[in-house]
């Protein structure tokens, strides 16, 4: 079964810290990666984040790499189209290309590193909030905000879910494929159409059987869960976390 | 396709959030009152946004020999309308960018505009019209998702475009190229998102079609026809 970014943030060390906290240097990080004209910026930005990930969140780097590596398609393919068409400037090499030409000049080039240098400052930013924070606290915040009860009973039920169908999934595609389900195109798109149209029916009866189950202990619309104060905890994570947070803000300004 | 943490620049991604928060504020608006008219459709629409983002964890076999995975927004558009499709889309990008490292949250806006509103439209809207016209249903649910999928790719091409116009051609030049990357590299994956969802359907209603009756999605006259063809 793949691991999960939640898996990691629960058992992370920096779990228990305060959640706002780790939302605000986690979103400070982000806005000045996004609003930074320079690559050097979003880049300090990777880096401290990446470190506080590793060093504090104790993840381990093998899997870091992994994550890391997930965007790259996406971020390479269009990095190289920004490079070719954006900006201007004396160019530096191009090419033709059926009459075409296709040509990278400095404004591009430039354009295409800043580009690259924003989404990986941002990328792990958002790894740093996803492998500390665990979805649960995070619903705590997200009661503290004004949006209305059903979304966030909605998301909650549904983190709920996303566990046990994931299970009954991968327990279904085992068993396809140890049937040789996937041996072949046509094969493995009827085993997935199987699988999911089977997924969807007990998802539906699933829904049925928990209305009946939350109706019979009163659910009226509204769902409790115990949330520990962390209030006054604040100025100790704040020492606490003084080092990193020091050090990363201190990487920051410049 | 999700569009990563940070890709877009300043004032495209709150652009792309004025564009998504109006529909996104329809969509719970509808969502509370068909809750509060009938409560025990919250079980039944968590369990579909889980079912969502299971669908697009799981890896779809590839011609390329690369996967892809479905994106699922014309299958949950087609059952529950594009409304509600845009809260369970919010709320699965959510998860996934958090979960899976796919997407990111200032992007959000953009990846909701895309994927969570206007691929799941025209899937609605080719279901509906494909429905009144009397075309058969297997073939009416091929083509919405094979166009959800696709028009989502469309989309985000268009979103990149914009937000890097090129130098010669301006932002019609750029659409060209992120076009001629992302979305015709699309057209086999969404043809093969088409067909899977077709499949689904179908096993759907071999085996229990009492659902999606229930769901509005399908007649019980329709679904006769189906099985008596299909028998």
């Amino acid at each position: 079964m793949t691991k999960m970014l939640d898996d990691y943030a629960l058992l992370s060390p920096l779990r228990y810290t305060n959640n706002w906290l780790k939302i605000g240097v986690v979103g400070f990080g982000i806005l000045m990666g996004i609003s930074s004209q320079a690559p050097l910026v979003p880049f300090s930005i990777a880096i401290c984040m990446s470190l506080a990930t590793l060093i504090f969140g104790r993840v381990p780097p093998k899997f870091y790499l992994k994550l890391l590596m997930g965007p790259a398609v996406f971020v390479v393919f269009s990095v190289i189209i920004i490079a070719f068409f954006f900006g201007g400037g004396p160019e530096l090499f191009g090419f033709n290309v059926l009459d075409y030409r296709l040509g990278v000049n400095t404004g591009g080039l430039s354009m295409a590193f800043l580009v690259f240098s924003r989404t990986l400052g941002g990328m792990c930013c958002l790894f740093f909030l996803a492998l500390t924070t665990p979805m649960v606290e995070l619903f705590s915040v997200l009661k503290k905000t004004r949006l209305p009860d059903s979304f966030i009973e909605l998301s909650m039920m549904m983190y709920r879910y996303i566990f046990v169908f994931l299970d009954v999934a991968w327990c279904i595609k085992h068993a396809q494929t140890v049937r040789l389900g996937y041996h072949d195109l046509r094969t493995s798109l009827h085993s997935m159409a199987m699988l999911c149209s089977t997924l969807f029916l007990r998802s539906w009866e699933q829904g049925e059987k928990t209305f009946v189950a939350m109706n019979a202990r009163c659910y009226d619309g509204k769902m409790m869960i115990f949330e520990e104060k962390k209030t006054g905890e604040i100025f100790r994570s704040c020492i606490e976390s003084g080092l990193h947070g020091c050090n990363r803000g201190g990487m920051v300004r410049f | 396709m999700h569009i990563f943490e940070g890709f877009l620049p300043s004032p495209w991604w709150q652009l792309w959030f004025v564009f998504s928060i109006p529909v996104i504020m329809f969509g719970m608006y509808r969502l509370n009152k068909l809750v509060s008219e009938r409560r025990d459709l919250l079980p039944l629409l968590a369990v579909a946004g889980a079912f969502i983002f299971v669908l697009s964890s799981l890896k779809l076999p590839s011609v390329t020999g690369s996967s892809s995975h479905p994106t699922g927004t014309g299958m949950a558009a087609i059952m529950f309308g594009p409304a509600v499709t845009a809260v369970l889309g919010v709320i699965v990008l959510l998860y996934q960018a958090l979960f899976l490292a796919h997407g990111g949250l200032t992007t959000l806006g953009a990846n909701v505009a895309s994927m969570g509103i206007i691929g799941p439209l025209a899937a609605y809207l080719i279901y509906k019209a494909g429905m009144k016209a009397n075309i058969n249903f297997y073939v009416v649910v091929f083509f919405a998702a094979t166009f959800a999928d696709w028009i989502t790719y469309v989309v985000t091409s268009t979103q990149l475009a914009l937000a890097f116009p090129s130098q010669a051609g301006g932002f019609v030049g750029s659409l060209q190229a992120f076009l001629a990357i992302f979305a015709t590299t699309q057209v086999p994956l969404a043809i093969m998102e088409g067909a899977l969802t077709a499949l689904i359907f179908k096993y759907i209603i071999q085996v229990k079609s009492d659902a999606l009756v229930e769901l509005k999605v399908i007649s019980q006259e329709t679904v006769n026809k189906l099985r008596g063809i299909s028998a």
